[in-house]
């Protein structure tokens, strides 16, 4: 499946990137496609088009603060958690959203 | 090295022995000072233990990110200390901490533009676990630098 994600912390110089880092690993591990956009204290990297937005299956946001632009999102299904968790236990959090994925499917 | 990595020998200290969390901040924030990226030892730790009141620095597998933006950071940078012993911190995985990697940053953020790249570079590092394990087995700078170059 794909995954599109944002990540971003409250300083916004380590936790964003090691999140990034984290689900990007996870989500490759698994198998699925994945691309996370950082708003970090540089402001925004490995920004997300609005294409691959449309084409997302589920949006990830690991985020501890507003992040910018969340509207690109409405109607997509979302999971939003810290980034610690992220962090912490980023298969299970894929895991997570193929099983958020899987339900939706199975609800048509 | 200017341009390339952020990480700087003369900020990294391996063996270290420190008695706690206190100690260990004191004596990478004495490191920073001495290699002139941060004015003043006292004021930039309390901007550091500002952050580490709203969240926890420990991202687990024994490593701790204490950072803080400080006026005191004269320049952007990272002192990476591993430790003997495993000393109590605040962590993700409620295990202890053997290696810290603490951040100093500046308030002028466009400023350092440049050099924080290069820093969101290095934290994405921090989420590679080969990156960690290696660090954790470090047992010079030079250990510690090619843990990175992954």
């Amino acid at each position: 499946m794909k995954i599109v994600g944002v990540a971003a912390c409250t300083v916004g110089i380590a936790h964003t990137y090691i999140a990034q880092e984290k689900l990007e690993t996870a989500a490759k591990k698994a198998g699925h496609d994945i691309k996370v956009e950082t708003q970090g204290t540089i402001g925004r990297e490995n920004e997300l088009s609005a294409e691959e937005i449309k084409e997302a299956d589920i949006v990830i946001l690991a985020i501890d603060v507003k992040i910018g632009n969340r509207e690109r999102f409405d109607g997509k299904r979302i999971i939003q958690v810290p980034t610690d968790v992220a962090i912490k236990s980023p298969n299970k959090l894929v895991q997570k959203a193929q099983e958020v994925v899987e339900q939706q499917v199975g609800a048509k | 090295m200017e341009g390339t990595t952020v990480i700087d020998p003369k900020i990294i200290k391996t063996d270290m022995h420190v008695a706690d969390k206190a100690d260990a901040l004191n004596q990478l924030a004495t490191l920073l000072k001495e290699a002139g990226y941060i004015s003043d030892v006292k004021g930039y730790l309390e901007d550091v233990y500002n952050r580490e009141e709203e969240g926890m620095t420990g991202i687990g597998n024994f490593i701790a990110i204490p950072h803080g933006k400080s006026k005191y950071v004269k320049e952007v940078g990272v002192a990476i200390g591993t430790l003997t012993e495993e000393i109590p911190w605040e962590t993700l995985d409620g295990k202890g901490v053997k290696g810290i990697v603490l951040f100093a940053v500046g308030n002028d953020s466009d400023g350092a533009k440049e050099h924080l790249k290069l820093l969101s570079l290095f934290a994405r590092k921090l989420g590679n676990d080969d990156v960690i394990s290696s660090l954790l087995n470090a047992k010079s700078a030079n250990d510690v630098i090619n843990a990175f170059e992954i």
